[in-house]
């Protein structure tokens, strides 16, 4: 796994997956978990990102959700982009999936 | 094919209900994720990309009809109606969820299977040879073998946290299809001077971020003896490997730090305390288990079938298919067939839910209802009438599964790579499925011949780089996705690690240069007849490294 | 290492409310009487003291001991305690089975450190008949641990028969019976 990149005022959202299903999730402002990254709550500084992801946190110890971590976006496009390769294919699914029935 | 008793049945039922208790107290919060994570890796089950994928072993590779259609049922009910072959002959889902894992389960016993052991730092699922029992050249079914060591390492309780996962292989032929010296034990069924069968013992060989070619650590085991030996191995393992870094944990690790010598000698010292114990294997235990790997029952056929004969004249896609994916059976008037599951383009060793159904189909009705998985990510009808090939071939083609291209450039081993698996640094699927494309035209692909590129989209080296003839290895480099390319590799009875050959290229410039190195290949070999790893082992790295670097 | 007790003490199935054993730092004095606990360093450096002692002598070997440099003294031990550091470092169960069926130590044998309740089966098959558990109220789910399956595949020194050999008796019965009546 690549090493995340070190976040400093840039761009933040919290990301995990979700216990029960497995699926990637996002945490959103209400501090709640979406499947979708449009409703993700970016913030832009280190204090805010650690305040994010202490929450994320606490929400692991409740059972909810598993190993969550901050990771960098582009949030001048909608929906905000990550930055690196492999959230990319997190937030957008395989870039290939197997061919449909015959 | 081996059928469990009663005994089998109660264990895989009462490992359901672990399981289903373990769930439970993950989510009452009883147990962390830390404590309960190596736990579902004991039964397959991971926590990828972009959900949960569970590994379900497919013991040596052999399946009954019944048991394809179970999976490609439970493939219906709990993910997205398809599954994935692995280099280690298992079927994994993609798309599992947490809360349907014993369920998924249950279902499975029923159709005799589990994901026992199929992750986790324990004996994983023993491999062989996917021509077992049916192969010209076998000196013995392996798979009896195969089968006792499974029993010997379900739930092994001295050998259930080693330091690092432990993969045994067997073979039962001098033509090793089974990969035994890059094995953490490699066994190779031999006969000794005094006509006697037994195992040559090779131990320390694997992949990974060291590759190492595994040593002989004894020339002749006599089979009562196998599971001594075994545990002999893993208790100086268990003991002695490293713990302090999980890179150098593998067995292969200790045997090189300590010398083969020093591993010998301790591993005999052991064995000849525990030889004659509780583990040394009566002669008629063996016959009950080997009583179940019988041969079908073949019919007495002799000369060619002469509908084969005609259609391999007149049919001219059926007899390339034939050339190419069928091998010769030990019973005359019987083939082997490989199924591809690499048409050009299509993510290696996927297959949808209606295509296991349709193999188990025709398997019932031309193969004894037995279906193989191979190493390479291929399916095997084992034992087909000749005078049936047309037939069957005609109903692969039906389901996209009759792919001319068995050993062939585009017959290439993939891992998910990047796409699904949370350890990868790079995609494998995309790169394999481009490359295959280039070696779409048949005429240049069989020109070319046996060619076996594997890809692996991270150093821990599933899709088995090390040993292709042309490796792919996917890194990151700052934040990029690249791939390094190496040659020569080899993972038959010859085995070799490949050579690198230069620094790493990115996605595109790396599809062109496995055309670059088809091409020097194809201006440098001697004959037809000469296969790329022959002109490579003759010619060495430097044309073929010239071509890519200095073209690219 | 740590010769404190972290839990309470699960043997035979049931939980025991004192440990007989007393542990004594490598530094401390040791008591005029009853039931010690030492370490290995202890040990090796005292055991003409300890052996002189008239009262029963428990020893903690570490995880990285190679037993077989050991074992010939196992008889003279009422009680050896095994750790696991972590879960998953699985040392020790080639410690016990070696302990248990090469150098036939009878005496008690218990696990100690990350003894989780999905680890037992596996520790008792190995040999250990005590374990110092994390909580409690966790004996039940321990004890329960222990019967998780009915049947197993390999023979180790608890004496239960594995698959391969109760078929092969079931076998041998069938065809005893069918040789008597021909």
């Amino acid at each position: 796994m690549a090493k995340a990149p070190k976040l400093n005022s840039q761009p933040q959202v919290v990301t995990a997956n979700h216990l029960l299903s497995g699926d990637v999730v996002y945490l959103t402002k209400a501090a709640t978990w979406s499947r979708r990254i449009h409703d993700a709550a970016v913030v832009a500084n280190v204090d805010a990102g650690a305040a994010l992801l202490a929450e994320a946190e606490a929400q692991a110890k409740q059972n909810i959700v598993v190993a969550p971590y901050l990771i960098p976006v582009d949030a001048s496009v909608t929906p905000p982009k990550p930055i690196q390769y492999r959230e990319i294919l997190r937030a957008e699914g395989p870039s290939t999936e197997t061919r449909p029935a015959a | 094919m081996y059928q469990y008793d009663e005994i089998d049945q109660t264990m895989v039922d009462e490992r359901v209900a672990q399981f289903r208790d373990q769930v439970a107290r993950r989510l009452t919060g009883e147990i962390s994720e830390d404590e309960f994570k190596p736990l579902r890796l004991q039964n397959g089950l991971y926590l990828q990309l972009h959900a949960y994928m569970l590994r379900i072993a497919i013991p040596y590779g052999t399946l009954s009809s019944r048991q394809l259609r179970g999976l490609a049922q439970i493939g219906c009910t709990y993910d997205r109606a398809w599954g994935h072959f692995t280099t280690r002959q298992n079927l994994q889902y993609n798309w599992i969820k947490l809360e349907d894992t014993a369920d998924a389960l249950a279902d499975l016993a029923k159709i005799q299977m589990h994901a026992i052991q199929t992750s986790g730092n324990c004996i994983r699922n023993t491999t062989t040879d996917q021509f077992a029992g049916a192969a010209h050249d076998e000196i013995e079914d392996p798979r009896v073998w195969c089968e006792i060591i499974r029993q010997w390492s379900t739930f092994h309780p001295e050998f259930s946290f080693l330091p690092r996962k432990f993969k045994i292989a067997v073979t039962g032929s001098p033509n090793d299809r089974a990969a035994v010296r890059v094995h953490d034990i490699g066994l190779r069924m031999h006969k000794n001077d005094a006509g006697e069968i037994g195992f040559e013992v090779i131990v320390g060989g694997g992949l990974g971020r060291t590759p190492f070619i595994g040593k002989t650590i004894r020339d002749f085991l006599p089979k009562q003896d196998l599971l001594s030996y075994l545990e002999a191995i893993l208790r100086v393992y268990n003991q002695f490997g490293r713990r302090d870094n999980l890179y150098k944990a593998r067995i292969k690790i200790l045997v090189h730090e300590i010398g083969i010598e020093t591993m010998r000698e301790k591993v005999e010292a052991e064995f000849a305390a525990s030889k004659d114990g509780a583990l040394k294997l009566p002669q008629e235990a063996i016959a009950q288990i080997a009583a179940q790997f019988a041969p079908p029952a073949f019919e007495n056929l002799s000369g060619i079938s002469a509908d084969y004969a005609n259609a391999f004249r007149t049919d001219f896609e059926f007899g390339l298919w034939a050339r190419r994916n069928t091998f010769k059976h030990k019973q005359p008037g019987y083939s082997i067939v490989t199924i591809s599951l690499k048409k050009e383009g299509a993510p290696p060793g996927d297959a949808s839910a209606e295509q296991m159904n349709a193999v188990a189909d025709i398997a019932d009705r031309y193969s004894f209802g037995e279906i193989r998985v191979t190493h390479e990510q291929n399916l095997v009808l084992a034992h087909v009438k000749q005078a049936d090939l047309p037939a069957v071939f005609k109903a692969l083609k039906a389901y996209d599964l009759a792919t001319p291209n068995i050993g062939l450039a585009s017959d290439i081993i993939a891992c998910p790579g990047l796409d699904y698996c949370a350890l990868a640094n790079a995609r494998s699927i995309p790169i394999a499925q481009q490359i295959a494309l280039r070696f779409r035209n048949w005429e240049r692909a069989h020109d070319i011949g046996e060619l076996k590129i594997k890809i692996s989209g991270c150093i821990n080296a599933c899709g088995h780089h090390h040993v292709g003839h042309i490796g792919i290895l996917g890194v990151d480099k700052a934040g990029e996705e690249f791939y390094q390319i190496t040659l020569g590799g080899a993972a038959d009875e010859q085995a070799a690690i490949g050579d690198l050959i230069g620094p790493s290229l990115n996605t595109q410039d790396a599809v062109d240069a496995i055309d670059t190195l088809v091409e020097t290949y194809l201006r440098l070999r001697k004959s037809s007849d000469e296969r790329f790893l022959d002109t490579y082992r003759r010619v060495g790295l430097a044309p073929f490294k010239e071509a890519v670097y200095v073209s690219a | 290492m740590s010769l404190l007790k972290i839990g309470p003490l699960l043997k035979d199935g049931r939980l025991v409310g004192e440990d007989a054993f007393q542990p004594v730092a490598d530094d401390a004095a040791l008591p005029a009487s009853g039931a010690v606990l030492v370490t290995y360093a202890r040990w090796q450096a005292e055991k003409d003291q300890l052996s002189g002692r008239n009262a029963p002598l428990g020893i903690v070997l570490p995880n990285t001991l190679d037993v077989l440099d050991f074992g010939a003294e196992a008889e003279r031990f009422d009680l050896i305690v095994l750790n696991f550091p972590k879960f998953s470092d699985g040392r020790a169960y080639s410690q016990a089975r070696l302990l248990r069926e090469r150098f036939g130590y009878r005496g008690e044998l218990r696990a100690t450190g990350h003894v989780l309740q999905d680890q037992l089966w596996h520790m008792q098959r190995s040999g250990f008949d005590a374990f110092e558990i994390p909580r409690e109220d966790a004996a039940e789910a321990f004890a329960k641990a222990v019967k998780s399956f009915s049947n197993v595949y390999q023979p180790t020194g608890d004496g239960r028969v594995s698959a391969l050999k109760q078929r092969l008796a079931a076998y041998n019965t069938k065809n005893g019976r069918k040789e008597a009546a021909e």
